[in-house]
């Protein structure tokens, strides 16, 4: 045996398949393996307890339970939002929104950290402490109350109802400015038709147990009220692959709602109250209508003073006439009407329109008496009205302001509303007076108007701008001075009853951690504020933090500590059975006095009366313009041959709360394509008259503004439309995920004031297409 | 005879013996070297007695290791739960529990006790699923531990960080449950009892 070459190789090979026979190759690559799992650079929640928090969302209305992780060296950190099983509404589960919040908490880049004042020397916004900034407004603000310029001062809100609009109502009044708006809301318009026909303000939808439902060009799938409420109710119409329920969808686009509906009433844009008052004419030709609550009812028969509702209908929206008007035909309306009022448990439903915006007063009003007719108004199933919320005020009501408002048209208007539009075109009109300083609360109007191009020019050119925002969004960049406000997971604040819910609901939410210490609550950034003002501001703010604030407000829903821990309060179930009419005649009114009232206000006699209805906007005359009635939309702008309106989705945000780094990704190709280009959809046929194929890229201008897109066929849509999806398009670059992906509706949109409500509504916008 | 021929036959079977001596030694060294070098021992704070532990309390097993209101799983007690028989002066007169009084019941810390069940993070995995819903005896993953009187010897992986249990003491990883804690175990129990194994059930 020689110990050569060769006898090495044997050894060497011996070596190597031995070394193989015995597990360290497969024992060492599972190990390297899990090796990996573990570098210290891969991104692992630091051990310690794990904790359940419960919340509710102010902008869905979603009860929730945040998962917290506790005992970790950098502080608590919260790593998941999950449903609720107990929130009554929501029962467990989540909206997109919900699960996006700690994804928007925890994005550093884009949350205003500390307070930001702006320095036009370098031209950026510095850093400064809580005192600084808010000293800085503090004297700007008093420098205008001792110059008697108080009224100057304008504000805007996100939420009226809650308790930072409240302290922000309050703080206002006692400042001495009557120039605060806030976001128009669905709620509003629902809560004046109500009042208008009911005299009853809280009402809603009993959709969980209704068996037929038929709605009028509410994304009822797509972001209606509490979105998963709405989920909830529709899976319980859809069990174990039955059809259990019957929902009609009345509106002129294949959308989500309307594919998943059992019926799809294809309506000209805009007409669906037509529809609606066609089905109640097909009820009361054909005697199936609630005859007891009818007949009593005010306006329903002719009287020696003038033609009835029942005449009005007969007179304009017979199914032949509504064929005309809306483009559905008189044969499947007909039939439609039929099985609504035979349905044992049927509710017609009207709500915020696709780009979320506050539908129109008479639409509401023709399916409210649409409900009434049907006969299903305090049933179960049916419309129904809410208990109110038992809260109590901040404090003793304060007098109104002497201070004649910014705002011309306020005179004009039938119903004292202020929205953040009318604010804004008077205070860019500079009469009766100019803007000294602008308040801008949790909102970001110059992205999510209404109208956001005018909205943007406001805050542009007011003198004086304070932010307080979570977010460096598109209005805080244009602020003079930013006060950092927390999320909803880290701060105090509330929310009621989400738009068309059957049952009272009351969401509070308080801070489960901490991530940026500087930010506030936006209620708790007014009270330091009126602290410092001090006199009549503080007086009529007595409030330390926003958590006392909150104390006072919720005293009648029990012990405080035991709420803050539950999150959410809600009415046991709903208030079945005839509700009392509190109408000025005591009795349903088709022809609402409460209207003629406030118009007998402002003109003396009918021809007077006639002239003002006229210039509100109103087409009809006499006592038929109080009733329900359809007001054909004239799309605004006169710029252009097509109709812009919105397509709704439940994964971006058009509100306050803003679209999260993640929904921009799970975005499909029919809303945001080759990575940053917002999709419009075109019929094919109003495509061809246009020469535009797939994919063309296109510029879409209304009078307001426009957007690029790129162009989608799609027959779904009614031919002359084109509809745009919401909630892109932003341009405040400190969001690098959502910065400049898309074009913003909400900036191509033109907003007009409703009639008589003179809420704004965006809903259809004259726009011109421009291939590119 | 050509000289490669020559060269062939001056070998002698005996040179086959190479072979097989690095096979030996390689393979050897595969078998008893890997552990010796992949694994080290971890001292526990201090040795415990299930043995004397269950003499003393009156609901076995479950007056520790019990499922909470919430379903979660108390899985190794925390001090409070020891305090609910030790007071500040030692019970009995083992120099394990003077340890235990003075170095954690007194200055009020949890034992870090070394795990050797504890799996990855990556792993959801509840307790109820198993030993309430299924029914599973907590010794057939974790081994029979009511009687021992100490503690078993705790290796860790110097790669992974993870205890030798989960691997399984054999090297050659054979066995299963309570040998051996692999995701192989879990998913062949799943398949076996029509219980769903698809990577979501625990990968969450």
């Amino acid at each position: 045996m020689n110990w050569d070459r060769r006898a090495f190789v044997k050894f060497a090979v011996g070596a190597v398949v031995g070394i193989h026979a015995s597990p360290l190759v497969p024992k060492l690559m599972d190990d390297s393996a899990i090796w990996t799992q573990n570098w210290n650079w891969v991104p692992t929640p630091e051990k310690g307890a794990l904790a359940f928090a419960n919340s509710v969302n102010p902008e869905t209305g979603t009860g929730v339970r945040a998962r917290l992780i506790k005992g970790r060296l950098q502080g608590e950190r919260l790593i998941k939002v999950e449903g609720n099983d107990e929130h009554p509404a929501s029962r467990g589960g989540v909206a997109p929104l919900d699960i996006a919040a700690p994804q928007n908490m925890y994005y550093g880049d884009f949350r205003v950290q500390t307070p930001l004042i702006w320095d036009p020397l370098s031209g950026i916004h510095k850093a400064a402490t809580w005192d600084q900034a808010l000293d800085v407004v503090a004297k700007k603000l008093a420098e205008l109350y001792k110059a008697g310029q108080g009224q100057t001062l304008a504000a805007i809100g996100d939420d009226g109802e809650s308790v930072t609009g409240e302290i922000l109502s309050r703080f206002m009044a006692a400042y001495g400015s009557p120039n605060l708006a806030f976001m128009p809301s669905a709620k509003q318009t629902l809560a004046l038709a109500g009042w208008a026909m009911l005299g009853e303000r809280n009402l809603g939808f009993d959709l969980d147990n209704a068996k037929y439902v038929v709605s009028f060009g509410t994304p009822l799938l797509e972001g209606f009220g509490s979105p998963v409420a709405v989920r909830k109710a529709f899976a319980g119409w859809r069990q174990d692959y039955k059809h259990t329920g019957t929902l009609v969808q009345v509106e002129s686009r294949a959308s989500v709602t309307a594919s998943q509906a059992d019926a799809w009433l294809a309506c000209k844009p805009g007409a669906e109250a037509a529809v609606a008052l066609g089905m109640c004419q097909v009820l009361v030709s054909q005697g199936l209508y609630d005859k007891g609550l009818a007949e009593g009812a005010l306006g329903f028969g002719d009287t020696d003073k003038g033609k009835g509702f029942k005449a009005l209908l007969d007179a304009q929206y017979t199914p032949a006439k509504v064929e005309a008007l809306s483009g559905v035909p008189a044969k499947k309306l007909t039939e439609t009407a039929v099985a609504f009022a035979k349905a044992a448990k049927a509710v017609a439903v009207c709500g915020p329109g696709n780009a979320g915006e506050p539908g129109r007063l008479f639409d509401f009003m023709a399916v409210l008496a649409l409900n009434c007719l049907k006969g299903n108004l305090g049933k179960e199933g049916g419309l129904v009205v809410r208990q109110p919320l038992p809260l109590k005020p901040l404090g003793e009501a304060l007098a109104p302001v002497a201070k004649p408002r910014l705002d011309a048209l306020a005179g004009k208007r039938l119903v004292n509303g202020y929205d953040p539009l009318s604010l804004a075109k008077a205070a860019l009109a500079g009469a009766p007076y100019k803007l000294g300083a602008l308040l801008v609360v949790n909102c970001n109007p110059a992205y999510s108007g209404p109208q956001a191009s005018q909205m943007a020019q406001m805050v542009k050119a007011a003198p004086f701008v304070v932010a307080v925002s979570a977010y460096l969004d598109e209005t805080a960049k244009m602020a003079q001075v930013i006060l950092p406000s927390g999320t909803w997971l880290e701060s105090w604040g509330d929310s009621l009853t989400p738009y068309g819910s059957p049952v009272s609901l009351y969401g509070l939410h308080r801070p489960l951690v901490n991530p940026y210490p500087q930010a506030q609550s936006a209620g708790d950034a007014l009270l330091a504020l009126a602290a410092k003002l001090g006199g009549p501001v503080a007086q009529a703010l007595p409030f330390a933090t926003t958590e006392d604030a909150l104390k006072a407000r919720t005293g009648g829903l029990g012990d405080f500590a035991k709420l803050s821990q539950q999150s959410w309060w809600a009415q046991a179930k709903p208030a079945y059975g005839a509700p009392a009419m509190k109408t000025p005649s005591g009795k349903l009114e088709f022809f609402s006095m409460g209207l003629h009232n406030l118009l007998t206000a402002k003109a003396s006699d009918g021809a007077a009366m006639d002239k003002t209805l006229k210039s509100l906007g109103v087409t009809l005359s006499g006592s038929a313009a109080l009733m329900p009635h359809y007001e054909p939309i004239a799309a605004s702008g006169g710029h252009g041959k097509l109709v812009l309106a919105a397509s709704p989705g439940l994964r971006t945000s058009a509100a306050s709360q803003t679209t999260a780094p993640w929904q921009v990704k799970v975005l499909d190709n029919t809303v945001l394509i080759h990575g940053k280009d917002l999709v419009v959809e075109i019929n094919p046929a109003t495509a061809a008259e246009l020469h535009l194929r797939e994919d063309d890229k296109v510029r879409v201008d209304s009078v307001a503004g426009g957007a690029e897109a790129r162009v989608h066929l799609f027959a779904g849509v009614a031919p002359g439309m084109v509809y745009m999806p919401v909630g892109l398009g932003h341009y405040a670059p400190a969001n690098a995920y959502t910065f400049e992906r898309g074009g913003n509706y909400n900036r191509v949109a033109e907003a007009t004031a409703d009639p008589l409500s003179g809420t704004p509504v965006w809903s259809l916008t004259q726009v011109a297409v421009t291939k590119l | 005879m050509t000289t490669h021929e020559q060269g062939q036959a001056k070998r002698s079977p005996a040179d086959w013996l190479l072979f097989v001596v690095g096979f030996v030694l390689f393979s050897a060294l595969g078998f008893w070297g890997t552990p010796a070098l992949l694994y080290a021992e971890k001292p526990q704070p201090f040795q415990f007695s299930h043995k004397l532990h269950m003499e003393q309390v009156s609901d076995g097993c479950k007056s520790c290791h019990y499922f909470r209101e919430d379903g979660s799983f108390n899985g190794i007690p925390a001090l409070e739960k020891c305090k609910d028989c030790h007071s500040d002066s030692p019970m009995g007169d083992t120099p394990e529990e003077k340890v235990f009084v003075e170095q954690y019941l007194n200055q009020n810390r949890d034992v870090p006790w070394l795990v050797y069940a504890r799996q990855p993070d990556c792993v959801f995995f509840s307790h109820a699923a198993h030993a309430e819903n299924a029914g599973l005896e907590c010794a057939k993953c974790h081994g029979e531990h009511g009687g021992s009187t100490s503690l078993r010897r705790y290796e860790y992986n110097r790669l992974t960080g993870y205890s030798r249990d989960i691997w399984g003491w054999n090297i050659l990883g054979l066995g299963g449950p309570p040998k051996r804690m692999k995701m192989d175990d879990c998913a062949n129990c799943h398949r076996d009892n029509g219980v769903r194994d698809a990577c979501f059930v625990c990968h969450k």
